[in-house]
């Protein structure tokens, strides 16, 4: 039962399921700091969203969710932008627009929709969602900057200087570096779902 | 109802997040405001104290001086593109001035940003941009270079320049310089006060265009400074007389002149200081004579009564020699000039009677060399280049007779070395001798 639960929570990852987030996650994985960044403010939009969302889905006809749904996310990724821009300038700097376009991302959507349906408990479902989308882009932006920028976290790591591949910061390194993640996430997960099966 | 439910619902929504929105940034907005300022000042932050915040672009408020078009080489200017007050803390003022030196490259010019105190002194320095030959670059050569600015006013006292990126370093000097005038002309500071001897140190690149970078030398009686040129093509002395102090400079074939502190040649009323300048460079300037005839020999066949002349120009020429030939008389010149990688070029001319060039010779051209290929990939000189200068005049010649395409910084000494012999030929002809 503790095993179903979790791959139910795992349908969820953003990057593995139909690679709904993988716009983003590139574009906030060249370096850690901005994965980080990023990280953080898809899993409190998304923790808060799915909040306020669960306690006015009673109120809300099922036609008017989608709309209703989306000015609640924007108007979380808004104040969370703002926030960032007064105390983390830097790291929205870094993110540039694609901060703003949390708002707009499928993932979420998808998550607010399985939320309001009362499919799974929403908390839970923001939680996993948004640590799976931020280990992804940390694991990414941290073989990218390593890579692509020959440093980690900001710092030059010297014996990587002449090796690096400055592409692999780049978009292209981007959907490279997140392809393969997404590959090794795949199978792991595809084995887990298969010793499920033979246990039933 | 559904419809006016939902659109209720959805009113409310809006309203409650517009009004969070509304709130919040009355917080954050000053914030947010503070920091956009911050990035887009960090520029001047960093030649400004710690705890400047504020400027105010006072530029379009001025009167600006004109673009400054050195008179050593006319490739050096500096011209003003912006000035910033420091407001929140009256800490003084940041110039953004844009400069060129014979070694930049492409249209885009190098721009430093100068700090200046209300008092008049440098707080900082720092140049955005280097577009100067990278191989002889200030900021490589002489990391604490811009650090030797800080507390000088505008006379800008004991600031030298980078050997080895001499005129990067002497045009970037001339900006900084430069800096200082849009403030004093606008009486926004006072100006330093320059010592005789710096005036005069100063006047030195404006009337011996060919010396080069110079090098002190020892001084002794009423000479208290004393500087010889790298290419050995002369002296340069600051010389008191009293309480004045005058400068005398001397090329390698023995001509002095003496400037007064206003620039002007005072040479024939101050015998003392000729004699002392000519006395001191006569016990150590290397004597070319002798190369020049040796090479003579080989250029000229029957070459005779080859005679010493003293020329009154002051450039790359090292010396100057007349002989005859088949019962014609000639000039023989040995130009210095400085070439790539600031290597000096030995260069012979010999000139006819009519001022139209005979022969000429190098003992090596810098762009032969092997190690010059990997830079420009010039594979030799083009075939009858020593011809191609035969019969050249001085007013017939261009410049362009003798400049090659990816040899530029050693074609450029060439095209200098033939106006020095030619301005030499003229100072001949139409002096004394």
């Amino acid at each position: 039962m503790k095993t179903n639960k979790l791959s139910e929570l795992l349908k969820g990852t953003p990057s593995l399921l139909l690679m709904l987030g993988a716009g983003f996650v590139m574009a906030s994985s060249s370096n850690l700091q901005a994965a980080l960044g990023m990280g953080a403010a898809v899993l409190i939009s998304m923790l808060l969203a799915s909040l306020v969302l669960t306690a006015l889905c009673k109120f809300i006809p099922a036609y008017a969710q989608l709309p209703a749904y989306l000015l609640i996310i924007t108007g979380f990724v808004s104040i969370i932008g703002m926030l960032m821009q007064a105390w983390l300038p830097d790291v929205a700097n870094m993110l540039g627009i694609h901060l703003a376009t949390i708002a707009v991302s499928a993932v979420i959507y998808r998550k607010g929709e399985e939320s309001a349906e009362g499919n799974i408990f929403p908390i839970n479902t923001a939680l996993v969602t948004g640590v799976y989308l931020t280990v992804i882009m940390l694991v990414s932006a941290l073989i990218r900057e390593f890579i692509g920028s020959a440093s980690i976290w900001g710092q030059p790591i010297e014996f990587m200087a002449n090796y690096k591949i400055s592409a692999i910061a780049g978009a292209f390194g981007g959907y490279l570096v997140l392809a393969i993640v997404t590959a090794i996430i795949n199978k792991l997960t595809s084995a887990r779902n298969t010793e499920e099966k033979e246990d039933k | 109802m559904k419809l006016i439910k939902t659109f209720a619902i959805l009113i409310v929504i809006v309203a409650v997040f517009g009004g969070a929105m509304f709130a919040l940034n009355f917080y954050t907005g000053p914030i947010i405001e503070a920091n956009n300022a911050g990035a887009a000042n960090a520029r001047l932050d960093a030649v400004m104290p710690d705890g400047a915040k504020a400027y105010e672009d006072i530029t379009a408020t001025l009167t600006l001086p004109e673009k400054f078009v050195s008179p050593a080489n006319d490739k050096r200017t500096a011209e003003i593109v912006a000035v910033h007050k420091e407001t929140k803390n009256d800490f003084g003022y940041v110039v953004e001035v844009a400069w060129t030196s014979e070694d930049t490259h492409g249209s885009e010019p190098n721009l430093v940003l100068v700090g200046i105190s209300t008092d008049g002194k440098i707080i900082n320095v720092n140049n955005e941009g280097y577009h100067d030959t990278d191989a002889y670059n200030i900021f490589n050569k002489d990391p604490k270079y811009t650090s030797t600015f800080i507390g000088k006013d505008s006379a800008l006292a004991d600031v030298g320049t980078v050997s080895g990126s001499t005129h990067s370093s002497e045009s970037f000097r001339s900006a900084v310089s430069f800096s200082f005038e849009v403030l004093v002309s606008n009486n926004m500071i006072t100006a330093g006060v320059k010592s005789d001897a710096q005036i005069l140190e100063e006047l030195i690149p404006t009337v011996t265009k060919g010396y080069g970078k110079l090098a002190e030398a020892t001084a002794s009686g009423n000479i208290v400074k004393a500087l010889k040129a790298e290419n050995e093509t002369g002296f340069a002395y600051i010389v008191t007389e009293g309480d004045a102090s005058f400068l005398a400079i001397v090329n390698a074939t023995g001509a002095c002149a003496v400037y007064n502190v206003e620039g002007a040649d005072v040479t024939a009323d101050k015998a003392a200081i000729v004699t002392e300048a000519k006395a001191h460079a006569a016990a150590n300037q290397t004597n070319y004579t002798q190369v020049l005839t040796d090479k003579l020999g080989k250029l000229m066949e029957g070459a005779a009564s080859i005679t010493n002349i003293e020329v009154k120009t002051f450039n790359t020429v090292a010396s100057a020699v007349t002989f005859t030939a088949e019962n014609t008389t000639y000039y023989a010149f040995l130009s210095r000039s400085i070439g790539w990688d600031s290597r000096v070029m030995n260069i012979y001319y010999i000139i006819d009677g009519n001022g139209a060039i005979v022969k000429t010779d190098a003992d090596q051209y810098v762009f032969e060399e092997h190690d010059f290929k990997e830079y420009g990939g010039f594979l030799g000189l083009p075939e009858n280049y020593r011809e191609g200068f035969v019969g050249i005049t001085g007013d017939t010649f261009t410049g362009n007779e003798v400049i090659i395409s990816a040899a530029t910084m050693s074609s450029n000494a060439i095209k200098a070395a033939t106006e020095d012999i030619f301005a030499a030929f003229d100072s001949v002809k139409g002096g004394a001798q």
